[in-house]
């Protein structure tokens, strides 16, 4: 083998390679979900994410409130002035987040819609339209809860509400390692991107290599936090900050609920 | 062979990169340097395809590289045959059942018999010195022993260009030795190697050329290798290197420290 510098003589010659058609769509398709989800998880936990300046404490109690109300109401206007309240809030957030808020609304009130149809048919029109209205609010309540809060501000928030401490616990920690192991089969899948080259005959076998590798990661990540928590003197109590300050925009977001419970035991007693 | 013109890269209206232009010749050992965030990574992934500019031009070989022609297939894979990325995080690039099929599994791809795959896998473990590795599996190997494992994936694809993101990360000193004389060996034998790093101590020996980018994601410095380490000011005033300060005798010594060379302290120093 003839060779400079301890270098091979094909690694010196220039490749004459011409690949052939291969379809590789479902990395690709796999890498935009992933960054989808990650930039969706990057966006939550950025600065300017906790809109109207509300303690979560308030957002999370009156958003589970006002889903309860709904889901109780008998009233048809009440359903409708709930969803004419919702869609003003939804009015004053950015374009990108009502689009995709009303997509996922409009979406689950049409399934909704579908399924109630033979009802419709049998004559029950008004309580077909009255589920679909109450989902229609309910979906677009939480997920107005969900963008516009950080999602650590909504897991710390569960406490107040007597949750078990580990139960936090573990869904702080997932959501900090959906990022970290999604970073990081992102990076394995651009890699598999970059070394596809040509035509891969297996390519579940390459995927399912790199969801060994992740469970491999994802546990040795997990050895890894169990060890430092102890060594941080972690016995099973989840401390958080639980001091409550009110703000002038809490009082406003107070009055309108208390308002919207006015409503609804007004147009109860009629 | 490589040129980058006024590129632009944000991350959710977070500047990565601002007004980067470069030009990259055949044969070139280059070094992006700077501080961590200051983009390095960044521009790696947008030389490799993984990411497009926001704007500006990238052309590779003359040809205008953008998302819509790396959309193609038959594009795409010749382009990332042609440039090679050693990521990182070793562990993100390797996927396959032992280190024999790792390396393999580019050459395979290509088509070559598997005769041609079986000499380019072996020539590629004994010119890494992990032969003895070939029926291990991957994720069961050391930090060096990955890296080592990696490189030798991405060179079974015979790239004219070889990148790697920050390559000395996590090796121990015997390895990081190793690695210089092999990357050394790599260009003088006519590879395009482009490296980033924010640690000095080995950049002369990896490279000729320095590029040095500061905390405002642009490039400050583009220098032989020599010239830039030898302009403290400038390393100082985009954090890589620090003033050091201690006591000989009573007496507080300051000085700079690049780790390039063992420091010696005399009298004549701090009297």
């Amino acid at each position: 083998m003839e060779k400079q510098h301890g270098i091979p003589e094909w690694l010196i010659k220039d490749e004459n390679y011409v690949p052939q058609a291969d379809k590789d769509t479902f990395i690709n398709k796999s890498i935009l979900s992933l960054l989808s989800v990650l930039a969706r998880i990057r966006k939550q936990s950025g600065d300017h994410q906790d809109k109207f300046q509300v303690n979560a404490a308030f957002k999370v109690f009156f958003t589970l409130m006002l889903v309860t109300l709904v889901s109780i109401s008998t009233n048809f206007i009440f359903v409708i002035v709930i969803n004419v309240y919702l869609l003003v809030i939804l009015s004053v957030m950015p374009a990108q987040e009502i689009v995709k808020i009303l997509r996922t609304s409009f979406l689950v009130a049409v399934f909704t819609f579908v399924i109630l149809l033979p009802a419709v048919f049998w004559g029950n029109g008004y309580s077909s339209i009255m589920i679909v209205s109450k989902v229609f609010a309910t979906v677009t309540a939480v997920n107005i809860l969900s963008y516009s809060s950080k999602w650590n501000s909504i897991t710390s928030v569960l406490k107040r509400f007597f949750l078990p401490d580990t139960f936090i616990l573990v869904l702080d920690i997932t959501l900090k390692y959906i990022v970290m192991l999604g970073e990081f089969s992102l990076d394995m899948l651009f890699s598999l991107k970059l070394r596809s080259v040509g035509n891969n005959k297996s390519k579940y076998t390459s995927l399912s290599g790199i969801a060994g590798t992740m469970f491999i990661k994802s546990k040795e990540m997990a050895d890894d936090m169990y060890a430092a928590m102890e060594c941080r003197g972690f016995t099973g109590e989840y401390r958080i900050n639980n001091q409550l300050k009110l703000k002038f925009a809490d009082f406003i977001y107070i009055t309108i609920n208390a308002g919207i419970i006015f409503i609804f035991v007004y147009y109860g007693r009629i | 062979m490589i040129e980058l013109k006024e590129v632009y890269y944000s991350y959710s209206g977070i500047n990565a990169l601002r007004n980067i232009n470069l030009q990259i010749e055949e044969g070139e050992a280059v070094t992006l340097m700077g501080p961590n965030g200051s983009g390095k990574s960044t521009l790696l992934k947008i030389i490799n395809g993984i990411v497009s500019p926001d704007s500006g031009v990238y052309r590779f070989n003359n040809e205008e590289i953008t998302s819509k022609k790396l959309q193609k297939p038959e594009f795409s894979k010749l382009f990332h045959q042609k440039i090679g990325f050693v990521f990182q995080n070793s562990d993100t690039q390797l996927f396959c059942a032992n280190v024999f099929d790792e390396v393999a599994f580019g050459p395979r791809q290509m088509g070559r018999k598997e005769s041609e795959v079986e000499k380019r896998v072996n020539d590629c473990l004994e010119l890494l010195n992990i032969r003895d590795f070939k029926s291990r599996q991957p994720y069961h190997l050391s930090g060096g022993e990955k890296r080592k494992v990696a490189i030798a994936c991405v060179l079974a694809l015979n790239p004219e260009v070889l990148v790697l993101d920050e390559p000395m990360n996590g090796l121990d000193p015997r390895t990081q030795r190793w690695l210089v004389e092999f990357l050394v060996g790599l260009s003088k034998a006519g590879k395009t190697l482009i490296s980033s790093t924010h640690n000095l101590e080995l950049v002369h020996e990896i490279s000729n050329r320095a590029i040095l980018f500061d905390e405002n994601h642009t490039v400050v410095a583009d220098r032989p290798t020599e010239r830039l380490l030898e302009d403290i000011d400038l390393l100082k005033r985009v954090n890589l290197v620090d003033e050091y300060y201690h006591q000989h005798e009573g007496n507080e010594h300051r000085h700079f420290h690049d780790h390039r060379f063992i420091h010696h302290h005399n009298e004549t120093e701090y009297q």
